[in-house]
């Protein structure tokens, strides 16, 4: 036990010494301040080019030229699903008299989970998890760890649990970071504030219609806690799926290549081949647990968030048990 | 076997019995057998291709033989392979250590990975090879001969009876050279440790050995002291290696 702590100690001062976390966090930092300065110019354009509008009339517009153009008949099908969602959410909210659009710091950050757990944190945790084990064999120091009175098992034991906690170290990062960054310009109160969360499709034909019976008012903190809780799942999943790649490729390159590629090939598939179900059993499909959490709806038919949950389960685990395989019956030649 | 037996079998540290190593349907390593005794300097010799680089990584875990043993200090590698790899330090190639770390950071890491209080001895360690006061410098900065120490430094942590070099005088100048003769020397001779060092360079091995194996082909084809392998110094080490080699050039 404590030469295991002692692993991942070293696991972690070299993940440090590298300066990738570092990297992890300047590019948060930047992305976070660029999305929150646009959206604040973009919601003082709107004040000011229509500064008498009262926000139901803003509501209702939106809602109706929703239901316009979901019945026009060259809108692809999982484009007009979201319409149907999109515009049965925001009728919901105009019975309640409350406002969908009002933006807070808490308000962005409970948005940003959903946001970001499809490509950026996926993509920030590649940059630390992709070098894990290829940069040991690209430098030869591979040689020198594996040659020490330490099972091998052990040795990517400790790797797996250095990624799971630079993981976590990323996503709370990202919280601290989009509630700091957006505060700035929406003000940090707001978690207590009642949301209205649970819309759900009632099925994939139009006739289905909405499903009112799951939505139900909880504090935005609540909310947020659940998003924040299922993005840390999707990404400790690419986080296992890397660190395979890092195992397979002697070079961190090619491991975060693969893995970038995968990412936005996954994302489109997801967007484009709605045709084929086939892809549901994919894992970059299921990463925005955020977003299927709130009801948004799915590409694929069948899919609920449970099944995605226990889809990215079966990767993670399937990834981490081919990686202890690999990595301890590997011969390690030049 | 031609192995001098003036040493006890109870002072046998590591034993290389029968190994072989192929890949898919080529033979690396056909069968190689030797034993390291206590306090010794072992020459393992060939020329380049004999299968001695394949050998020293499956001395040290990092290759699995597909035939044969390893036994260090009573341990089989294969079965109770870390408790084998606390008798054994090693350098394999070059001395590939945390470049973005200081020396002492890369000991401090290894030590860590050892346990048994292994951080303590770093200081002494240093001193062993002369590379105390300078052990807080990346080793991005260091010259070879100082990772090459800083590498001894690290296979030293566990305090282990055996000790694998592998080319170790590659690269160096002929003051490092001379150095890393020296500490070979005393290694042996005042700490006991077994000493296992190859190289393809016989003038470099006469001078640092006790015992040598020459290997060929993926077989050991001679073992002993250089005085029972030349006769009694009447035919040179070179004349004996090349012709053991079918004259190849080393």
């Amino acid at each position: 036990m404590r030469v295991m702590a002692g692993l991942i100690e070293n696991e972690a001062l070299k993940i440090l010494r590298r300066k990738r976390f570092r990297i992890v966090l300047i590019v948060l930092a930047a992305i976070l301040s660029l999305v929150v300065f646009a959206q604040d110019r973009q919601r003082r354009n709107q004040r000011r080019d229509n500064p008498t509008l009262d926000w139901r009339a803003g509501v209702e517009k939106r809602a109706t030229e929703l239901e316009r153009r979901m019945n026009e008949r060259r809108v692809p099908e999982n484009f007009k699903r979201w319409m149907r969602y999109e515009s049965g959410r925001l009728r919901y909210h105009l019975s309640k008299n409350l406002n969908p659009n009002e933006i807070t710091g808490p308000i962005f950050t409970r948005a940003f989970a959903g946001v970001g757990s499809v490509l950026l944190i996926p993509l920030l945790v590649a940059v630390f998890g992709a070098d894990l084990v290829s940069s040991e064999f690209a430098e030869g120091t591979i040689t020198l760890l594996l040659t020490r009175p330490v099972s091998r098992w052990k040795v990517l034991l400790s790797k797996v649990v250095a990624m799971g906690l630079f993981t976590t170290l990323t996503l709370l990062a990202a919280f601290f970071l989009a509630w700091g960054i957006s505060g700035v310009a929406f003000g940090w109160s707001g978690w207590g504030a009642p949301i209205l969360t649970g819309f759900r499709l009632g099925g994939a034909s139009p006739a289905a219609g909405f499903d009112l019976s799951g939505v139900r008012m909880v504090a935005l903190w609540q909310d947020t806690f659940a998003a924040w809780g299922l993005a840390w799942f999707s990404a400790l999943a690419v986080g296992s799926i890397t660190l395979l790649l890092s195992v397979v490729f002697r070079s961190a390159a090619a491991a975060m290549g693969t893995m970038m590629a995968t990412l936005v090939g996954g994302t489109i598939l997801s967007r484009i081949a709605s045709d084929w179900d086939g892809a549901k059993w994919f894992f970059v499909t299921n990463l925005p647990l955020p977003d299927y959490y709130a009801g948004l709806p799915t590409p694929f038919e069948g899919m609920t968030l449970a099944f995605s949950v226990w889809v990215l389960f079966g990767w993670a685990l399937a990834a981490l048990a081919a990686a202890f395989v690999l990595f301890t019956r590997r011969d390690v030649t030049a | 076997m031609a192995y001098n037996c003036r040493v006890s079998a109870s002072e046998v540290v590591l034993s290389a019995e029968g190994l072989a190593k192929r890949y898919g349907d080529r033979e690396v390593v056909s069968d190689v057998s030797f034993a390291l005794h206590r306090g010794e300097v072992f020459g393992f010799l060939g020329p380049n291709g004999a299968g001695k680089t394949t050998t020293i990584r499956m001395l040290v875990g990092l290759v699995k033989p597909s035939r044969g043993r390893v036994v260090i200090d009573g341990h089989d590698l294969g079965t109770d392979f870390e408790a084998a790899m606390r008798r054994v330090g090693c350098i394999v190639e070059t001395p590939d250590l945390y470049k973005f770390l200081t020396g002492r950071e890369n000991l401090e890491h290894f030590a860590r990975m050892v346990g048994d209080g292994a951080a303590g001895r770093i200081d002494t360690l240093a001193a062993l090879v002369h590379m105390d006061g300078r052990l807080d410098g990346l080793v991005r900065t260091y010259s070879l001969g100082m990772r090459q120490r800083v590498g001894i430094a690290q296979a030293l942590l566990s305090d282990p009876a055996v000790l694998i070099l592998d080319e170790p005088t590659n690269g160096l100048d002929p003051a490092g050279i001379r150095e890393m003769r020296e500490l070979v020397r005393r290694l042996a001779g005042e700490h006991g440790l077994a000493v296992f060092v190859s190289s393809h360079l016989l003038s470099e091995v006469e001078k640092m050995v006790d015992r040598i194996a020459i290997v060929h082909r993926g077989r050991t084809l001679a073992a002993g002291t250089l005085a029972e392998l030349t006769d009694g110094g009447k035919r040179g080490l070179e004349d004996l290696f090349l012709e053991l080699t079918g004259g190849e050039t080393v």
